[in-house]
């Protein structure tokens, strides 16, 4: 049961998403995940992310065009889809918005275990005052036709595998990181900018 | 979606016509628009000594409450306005957003659907804006991404027009309108499969693009032009 998965980030995955996040404050913002299933299928590691839209979430064509564009290059890495992220426009919102339902709803049938991250407004701002070393995401999995709520303080279902990611988030927050990121809006605005952030951590 | 400049292109021309000039009045505008939150208060002051009784000063005030988080003041003052002038866009807008900001989600939903009662539609919003700005690529463009979500036969037919429009507009370098038209021929092959055959104007249209799009990639994105070649493929072989 996808209920007993637990799922592993990678930290680069994990400060893409929330970097993301940060840089459009005022509009919601989703994002893929990458990964595998581990060889005996009872943990799920999130490889990679890549930042999608910040800008009329809910059109069909940029997204198609992204999870094509995606699925190609990373299909010869040997990395699928294995979930989607997405942040709230209003930092007190925590319900899962449709469309992060729809898009998730549509990874679960090539990947049945696939994860939805909704960004945790309230434990990021909360991160400089305690020593959280969890990520700051609810987990999400799908369940026979109901997304649940996988547990999120505490909880050890999804974890960073590198334990010092917040503290690496916290030193990028202050020192404006956010502002390199690039999604996939920006690329089809711009194509010269690099959706794949290959240089954003060197 | 839209660039910055873009933007305060369009919104610079919807003020002019609006206006029909003055030039107070779209400086003060472009002041309000970078938020230099400093003069705020002066200037709509100057603006209610220069316009008294003007519904646009009115809305300006409206929009300082809002700023300034006394949403509960700004809402009274729209709704007030709206009741003078019941086709004001700007103000049908202001409204549902500070609803959005208070999270008063059913408030929000009823105020923008009298505000879309007047529209139906988002797809016939565009018409409109269409109708009246028929030069402005973005408005083309954003009615064919909604036609595609939208989906169905015609809607595909009608999104490959207005990406087509778009690509005409804006000299070919769109790089959303050149993917819109592989996607539009893909969707249609795969609907039309067993029908009519794709006539060869429709397929001529979606090489083209294909050929726009891997030069431009070549040009600006040389790194991402394989996978771009490939996703182009994976255009082909479902039709």
């Amino acid at each position: 049961m996808s209920g007993d998965s637990r799922y592993e980030i990678h930290q680069n995955a994990y400060l893409k998403l929330v970097l993301h996040a940060l840089k459009h404050r005022t509009s919601a913002v989703n994002g893929v995940l990458l990964g595998r299933s581990s060889a005996d299928g009872a943990t799920v590691e999130i490889v990679d992310s890549v930042p999608l839209f910040h800008s009329q979430i809910g059109l069909l064509p940029p997204l198609e065009i992204a999870l094509i564009m995606i699925e190609e290059y990373y299909g010869e890495k040997g990395l699928s889809i294995v979930g989607y992220f997405h942040a709230n426009e209003r930092y007190d919102d925590f319900e899962l918005a449709s469309v992060a339902k729809n898009i998730g709803d549509h990874i679960t049938r090539y990947f049945p275990q696939a994860a939805l991250l909704l960004l945790d407004n309230k434990r990021l701002e909360d991160l400089p005052k305690g020593k959280d070393r969890s990520p700051v995401m609810q987990l999400y999995t799908k369940d026979a036709s109901n997304w649940k709520l996988l547990g999120s303080k505490g909880s050890n279902q999804l974890t960073v595998k590198e334990p010092s990611a917040n503290t690496v988030l916290l030193d990028y927050i202050s020192s404006g990181k956010w502002k390199d990121i690039v999604d996939f809006d920006d690329h089809l605005d711009d194509i010269s900018k690099d959706w794949l952030n290959s240089e954003l951590f060197e | 979606m839209v660039s910055k400049t873009e933007e305060e292109q369009v919104n610079r021309l919807e003020n002019q016509v609006e206006n029909g000039g003055g030039g107070a009045w779209e400086y003060l505008c472009l002041v309000r628009k970078l938020k230099l939150r400093r003069s705020d208060k002066e200037c709509v002051k100057v603006l209610q000594k220069k316009f008294p009784e003007s519904k646009r000063v009115g809305r300006l005030e409206a929009m300082l409450l809002e700023a300034k988080g006394l949403l509960a003041e700004a809402e009274k003052a729209y709704s007030s306005l709206l009741e003078e002038n019941q086709f004001d866009q700007v103000i049908h807008k202001r409204r549902v957003a500070i609803a959005k900001a208070q999270g008063n989600l059913s408030g929000a939903i009823e105020w923008l659907n009298k505000y879309l009662e007047m529209y139906k539609q988002a797809a016939f919003c565009y018409e409109e804006l269409i109708l009246s700005q028929p030069t402005i690529p973005l408005y083309h463009l954003a009615y064919a991404d909604v036609l595609y979500t939208l989906g169905g036969l015609e809607n595909l037919h009608a999104a490959k027009k207005y990406y087509a429009a778009t690509i005409d507009l804006t000299g070919g370098k769109n790089i959303r309108a050149l993917f819109g038209i592989c996607l539009c021929a893909s969707a249609i092959g795969q609907l039309a499969k067993g029908r009519n055959k794709e006539d060869k104007e429709s397929s001529e249209l979606q090489s083209l693009s294909a050929v726009a799009l891997e030069k431009l990639y070549k040009q600006q994105s040389p790194s991402n032009l394989p996978l771009l070649s490939s996703t182009l493929r994976s255009f082909k072989l479902s039709l």
